[in-house]
């Protein structure tokens, strides 16, 4: 594989729904290691975007490569780890019957699956809580359960559609320098977000309006290139620019 | 195609039905419950059919045909008498009555010996024999038809006592023997006729049923999403559903198998091992069957209304119940098109008739092409989503 040039690359990339466009010529270049933030307002496209990547939608026109493979994947699908928007887990199943089914499709060896079942629910705190009904759990219990089975194969890309929605704070900081981690061994990690104190945290942030990247950058370059103090400032700025 | 992933969605698929108390009932209840409600229905003989005699017969030198059948009927546990009237005391008024009785409901039928009945039946054995034309004999059933079933059995009982009745005092003999041997199915009784039926019936029910609803949950909580960005290939996650549904027909199966043997004394001639195949491939098709109308579904409640679209042709046109040549024909080549209409012959030809796969196969090969197609296109259907 092309492991030097971008993990992720997409060229004008489309994504069309009966009369809407809902991706529209999206250029987007992730570097190994880095942790992407898209952020945009509800309708955007950032889930959208997302789904084309990881091969679940076609794309309408343009391109998208993981890993230097175009999508829809064949050979990397097990270097990718996909959590989605919605909570994206078995409620009839227990927290670990989920992480052990998710693991035994990427073929992960039997010990090796007990090891890291355990290492992912102490990322999300539910090690307690491992042989209850998911359908037992709360809201943010089965949030972190649809996260921990995004990371339990270890993968090298991860997208993470709104991975701290009804998260409390206290997890949030918790999840967040576990990313930062994941980040300091070299995993990509492409997410979005609504918190901007998150986006503020990510190495590269990319602005979506109306199906297009409107603005791409480092936190601290966004806000110098509008003047403004913070990122929420930034992007009403930059969205008001496209208008005009 | 990999086997370990396919294993992982069987092991997955069947974890989370056993987590749910309810479908695990479901599951064994049903097919339980069928057998048990159809076999007590069904598998019961007639007795005590309420019926009244009139015996008008005069008899020929003392010796009266109406009295002796009648005699043999009173010893019937099919019928129970509830008037007699000997032929002292009947008159043409109490046939009247007897037939008002039927007119009531309060018998389903009225058996009247005329007069002359000994006398007609003899002149009639007499021109028999000497070539001269026969007329018929008199005796008179007054039925009420509102039952089949239970009218059929009461002409049966009467044209049967007869029978006897001519052989015991004449021994006389109808010359034409209906020498029936019985190939197959040597004292089989109803309830071995609809065994397999219930079987096939109860898999593919519950199957479809638990197919169609989970692949609706699959799609609406996004963890079929989730698996298909996974190295797991459309094929692979279509069979281990196959799989694992396979193996719900085949614990039913078990269950009603067990009961019949058990409960309802059913025999099985051939092999129950063949038995549990075909009902395997039966499940894996219609689990087929749901995964793709499911996708035809946006909710639980929709899916739910392909259920009798899909049922009802399969219990009345499949030969569950009432055999095939029973289905008229102009509906006949619907029932060709019914996967259970083949498992129902397969397994009734298995239990009853004893036959073994070098005779079924050719209904198994139908059932196999079907699952495989139905497999085939679930796994391209997935393909091309999006
Ligand atoms: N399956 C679909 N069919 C039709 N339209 C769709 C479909 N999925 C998304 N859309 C539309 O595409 C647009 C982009 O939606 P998308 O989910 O990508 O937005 P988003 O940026 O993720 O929003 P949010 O912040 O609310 O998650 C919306 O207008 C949405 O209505
Ligand atoms: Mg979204």
């Amino acid at each position: 594989m092309d492991d030097d040039g971008p993990v992720i690359e997409t060229k004008g990339l489309r994504k069309e729904f009966p009369g809407l466009v809902a991706v529209d010529s999206l250029d987007l270049r992730v570097a190994r290691g880095t942790l992407y933030g898209l952020i945009g307002p509800n309708g955007s496209g950032k889930t959208t975007a997302i789904k084309v990547i990881v091969g679940l939608m076609r794309a309408s026109a343009g391109e998208a490569r993981v890993l230097g493979e175009r999508v829809p994947l064949r050979t990397n699908r097990h270097r990718l780890g996909y959590m989605p928007q919605d909570i994206a887990i078995y409620p009839d199943l227990t927290v670990r019957e989920n992480l052990e089914f998710f693991a035994g499709l990427y073929s992960i060896p039997k010990p090796r699956i007990g090891s890291r079942t355990e290492e992912v629910l102490k990322v999300v705190d539910l090690l307690d809580r491992k042989d209850g009904l998911v359908s037992q759990l709360s809201g943010g219990m089965r949030h972190r359960v649809s996260l921990a089975c995004a990371l339990v194969h270890d993968p090298e890309v991860l997208f993470l559609d709104e991975p701290t929605v009804g998260i409390d704070p206290e997890l949030r900081v918790g999840f967040w320098r576990f990313f930062q981690d994941l980040k300091s061994k070299g995993k990509t990690i492409v997410l979005t977000t609504h918190y901007m104190d998150e986006a503020v945290r990510c190495d590269v942030v990319g602005m979506m309006r109306g199906g297009r990247l409107i603005a791409e950058g480092t936190p601290s370059s966004l806000m110098t290139q509008t003047g403004r103090g913070n990122l929420e400032d930034a992007f009403l700025e930059f969205a008001g620019r496209v208008v005009a | 195609m990999r086997l370990d992933r396919t294993l992982v969605v069987a092991k997955k698929t069947l974890r989370s039905l056993r987590h749910d108390r309810r479908t695990v009932a479901f599951v064994v209840l049903v097919p339980l419950l069928m057998i048990a409600l159809f076999g007590y229905t069904f598998g019961g003989e007639l007795k005590d059919v309420k019926v009244s005699i009139v015996d008008l017969d005069q008899g020929v030198l003392g010796n009266s045909l109406g009295k002796a059948i009648s005699n043999d009927l009173a010893n019937s546990s099919t019928l129970m008498i509830m008037e007699h009237y000997g032929p002292g005391q009947a008159n043409a008024s109490k046939a009247d009555a007897a037939i008002g009785q039927v007119k009531d409901g309060k018998v389903w039928a009225a058996v009247v010996f005329e007069e002359g009945f000994s006398a007609s039946v003899l002149e009639a054995i007499f021109n028999m024999t000497h070539g001269l034309p026969v007329e018929q004999a008199p005796i008179k059933v007054y039925l009420d038809s509102s039952n089949p079933n239970i009218a059929q059995a009461v002409s049966q009982e009467v044209q049967a006592a007869m029978q006897r009745v001519l052989v015991n005092q004449y021994h006389l003999v109808s010359p034409i023997v209906l020498d029936s041997e019985q190939v197959y199915g040597k004292g089989a009784e109803f309830i071995d006729f609809f065994a397999p039926g219930v079987m096939g019936l109860a898999a593919m029910m519950v199957t479809f049923m638990l197919s169609i609803v989970s692949f609706v949950h699959e799609r609406s909580s996004f963890t079929l999403e989730r698996v298909l960005t996974s190295p797991i290939s459309e094929g692979e996650f279509v069979a281990g559903y196959a799989l694992a549904f396979g193996l719900v027909g085949l614990a039913q199966s078990l269950v009603i198998l067990t009961t019949a043997v058990l409960l309802f004394d059913v025999r099985i001639v051939g092999s129950p091992i063949l038995v549990l195949l075909v009902i395997f491939l039966l499940a894996v098709g219609m689990q087929g069957l749901g995964f793709l109308l499911s996708s035809r579904a946006k909710s639980e409640f929709q899916a739910i209304q392909f259920l009798p679209l899909v049922l009802f042709p399969s219990i009345l046109l499949a030969g569950v119940f009432w055999p095939l040549e029973a289905v008229p024909a102009l509906l006949r080549p619907i029932s060709n098109f019914i996967p259970l209409t083949y498992a129902v012959d397969a397994c009734r030809s298995i239990m009853i008739r004893g036959w073994g796969i070098e005779k079924v196969w050719p209904s198994m090969l139908i059932l196999t092409l079907f699952a495989a197609a139905m497999l085939a296109l679930s796994a391209y259907g997935l393909k091309k989503r999006g």
